[in-house]
């Protein structure tokens, strides 16, 4: 935490509108995270924490309150600029892997690719590296359907990574695998963004899959109750729950 | 985001759903080839229309009139006017832009005789360096020559003249049993403007007949020379020269002309070289003013016709609009994804606009070939029926950017919803 935080929200607030009654979402939420931090946001469903990933990967707009990343405040983008600051700075890997199916997992890591418009040789040479990074090197070929849940969750780390973000936000990226796949893919996200240096913000119900962050934000009723470090070394030998009592 | 991965995304977007793409680009080529068809007949007609006024006369010519009709009030009630059509005047036309000939019209009448048989013969002089502009086209022989010695002149014949002559005493065609005229155009020929040498109609024999001149035929004019192919041809000279001789027969004012034809070069440049003409204040007219009207008339079809074909091409527009309408619903979550990838707004509706594109291409393209085939059939069907479809190389074109045209713009609609859609729409799991 010496360095500049990369993303930092001061009092955020996030209220949706359901007919006649307000939802507050988020209640003034106060965050900041390095640059190279793995940082896990927990909580019960209904805390506000899918909301405060989306907020701060810029797919929705703050009722009030600043986020600024990489100091741009994206409270104050249009759509059509967050999209682009998207393409340029931030990847995101989804609960549901959201894989496009007709195209095989080569392909859809190039996708993201395409929209910068990067020449197909070039998109192509860089998906090949990141899935070969993630050990997929020998489903370059296979569609979506042909590989397990593990995999495909892989070929969604490796589209978010293809563009080698600054920071990526995943929304539950272990909420559709078993124990035993998720912590296999937890292990392969934690360690590429560890050797790239990148900013990593997760969101899970997961207590076991918290245990890989090196900082536990916990949620509840859209504001943050508590902060945790994480000792690694600990971690690595112990089992989780000792933890966090 | 590449134009050539646009094209090759869309493409690949459009062909995964391949019956619905196919039904609605089929719905496209119905529309496309029902309006080509109907639009190509109605160029037909025209065509029809244009192909038969030509025969009447060459379309690129002008008649000027030695008077004016001006109709101040425009009720219909105006004056005939007489104006000085003199080669002063012929000369003034000649300098207009647009013209390639100017031919003082003189025409008269007169009869010829060979032998026991006669017949009457319009003739008309004509300049000889004039002649070829005006597209006078000779059978046989050559133009003739201004030269009359010893009261013997040149003639060249209209086509078919020599099969009219016959006997004024019995009224007998002069044909022998096989059918075949006596009268060739190597026989020996007489030319009288005086009737009364012919007929011995009672007069005052006081009044001097008409003299008789030796005619040589130079040539026979062709049956292809248009509105000139039946009169006789006379160098202008000699027939000025003729008419000054019999004045009371032949009533030929030689210094002011009745009618001038003017030759323009090209069909389009016939309006602006009318339109001078008729500021200079003569009366004119030309084979272009008919079929004006009667393009009036058959745009007045053509209109029709498009509208017919034109239903089912609206039919097919609102096809695809509830194609990629259905096909956004379908694909919400898709376009939530490919927005938190970073595909930007204007590429979103770009790949929907593209699609649409296709489809127009597509349908546009197949019916235009579907179109040629029914065009090709219904010519050979309706051979004797008087319609006829013609599609012009600009039909086809112009048809093909008329489908993708209106396939953009049903598409337009749907690719703003696209890019409207939210992108949390991936977020959300089912």
């Amino acid at each position: 935490m010496e360095a500049a935080p990369i993303i930092e929200a001061r009092n955020v607030k996030k209220v949706y509108r359901v007919g006649s009654v307000d939802i507050h979402a988020l209640r003034g939420v106060d965050l900041a995270i390095s640059p190279g931090e793995i940082c896990c946001i927990v909580g019960r469903s209904g805390s506000g924490k899918s909301t405060l990933l989306n907020v701060l990967a810029g797919l929705e707009h703050v009722t009030s309150g600043e986020i600024a990343i990489a100091g741009k405040r994206l409270d104050r983008m249009t759509q059509g600029e967050l999209i682009v600051f998207r393409q340029k700075h931030v990847g995101f890997v989804f609960q549901s892997f959201n894989l496009m199916p007709y195209y095989t997992a080569l392909e859809n890591v190039a996708f993201p690719l395409t929209f910068k418009g990067v020449p197909r040789m070039k998109r192509e040479r860089a998906a090949r590296q990141t899935l070969t990074e993630l050990g997929l090197e020998t489903h370059l070929k296979h569609k979506p359907a042909q590989l397990s849940g593990g995999q495909q969750q892989r070929v969604g780390i490796a589209r978010a990574l293809v563009g080698n973000p600054d920071i990526v936000f995943a929304d539950e990226p272990t909420g559709n695998l078993d124990s035993a796949t998720s912590d296999e893919v937890m292990k392969s996200i934690c360690a590429v963004m560890r050797e790239r240096r990148k900013t990593l913000v997760m969101v899970t119900h997961d207590r076991n899959m918290a245990s890989y962050a090196d900082r536990i934000i916990s949620l509840l009723d859209g504001r943050v109750v508590d902060i945790k470090v994480n000792d690694h070394s600990r971690a690595d030998t112990d089992t989780t729950e000792g933890m966090h009592e | 985001m590449r134009f050539i991965d646009l094209l090759r995304t869309a493409f690949l977007n459009l062909w995964r759903r391949k019956l619905r793409a196919v039904l609605t680009v089929l719905g496209m080529v119905i529309g496309t080839c029902s309006i080509v068809v109907m639009v190509s007949l109605g160029i037909g007609m025209r065509q029809a229309m244009i192909d038969s006024y030509a025969q009447m006369g060459s379309l690129t010519n002008i008649t000027v009139m030695n008077w004016k009709y001006s109709d101040p009030a425009g009720d219909g009630m105006g004056n005939w006017e007489e104006v000085k059509l003199d080669k002063k005047a012929v000369e003034a036309i000649r300098q207009l832009p647009g013209v390639v000939a100017v031919m003082p019209q003189i025409t008269a009448w007169g009869i010829v005789k060979s032998g026991r048989y006669v017949t009457d013969i319009s003739i008309m002089a004509i300049d000889t360096e004039q002649a070829a502009a005006f597209d006078i086209k000779l059978e046989s022989g050559d133009f003739p020559s201004s030269r009359s010695s010893g009261g013997t002149y040149e003639i060249v014949f209209g086509n078919g003249v020599t099969s009219y002559f016959y006997d004024p005493k019995t009224g007998k065609q002069a044909v022998d049993r096989d059918g075949n005229s006596k009268i060739t155009i190597d026989s020996r020929f007489q030319l009288t403007f005086d009737y009364n040498n012919i007929y011995n109609y009672e007069t005052d024999p006081s009044t001097p007949r008409g003299k008789f001149y030796k005619l040589v035929p130079s040539g026979v004019v062709s049956a292809e020379s248009n509105e000139f192919s039946w009169y006789c041809l006379m160098d202008i000279e000699a027939l000025e020269k003729l008419a000054k001789e019999n004045e009371t027969f032949m009533n030929i004012d030689t210094k002011n002309y009745n009618q001038v034809i003017v030759k323009c070069e090209s069909t389009e440049a016939v309006k602006s070289v009318k339109a001078a003409i008729d500021e200079m204040g003569y009366g004119t007219n030309s084979l272009q003013d008919w079929i004006e009207q009667s393009e009036e008339q058959i745009q007045k079809t053509q209109y029709l016709l498009g509208a017919i074909g034109g239903v089912s091409l609206l039919v097919a527009a609102i096809g695809i609009m509830n194609t990629m309408m259905m096909s956004i619903y379908e694909r919400t979550k898709e376009i939530g994804i490919i927005k938190v990838l970073g595909c930007r707004m204007g590429n979103i509706a770009g790949l929907f606009l593209t699609e649409s594109a296709y489809i127009g291409l597509f349908g546009g393209a197949i019916g235009i070939g579907l179109s040629y085939g029914i065009s090709t059939a219904l010519n050979k069907l309706l051979v004797n029926s008087g319609l006829y479809s013609l599609i012009p190389v600009y039909l086809a074109v112009g048809a093909v950017a008329f489908s993708m045209v209106v396939a953009l713009v049903s598409g337009f609609y749907p690719a703003i919803r696209a890019m409207r859609l939210s992108p949390l729409a991936a977020i959300r799991n089912e």
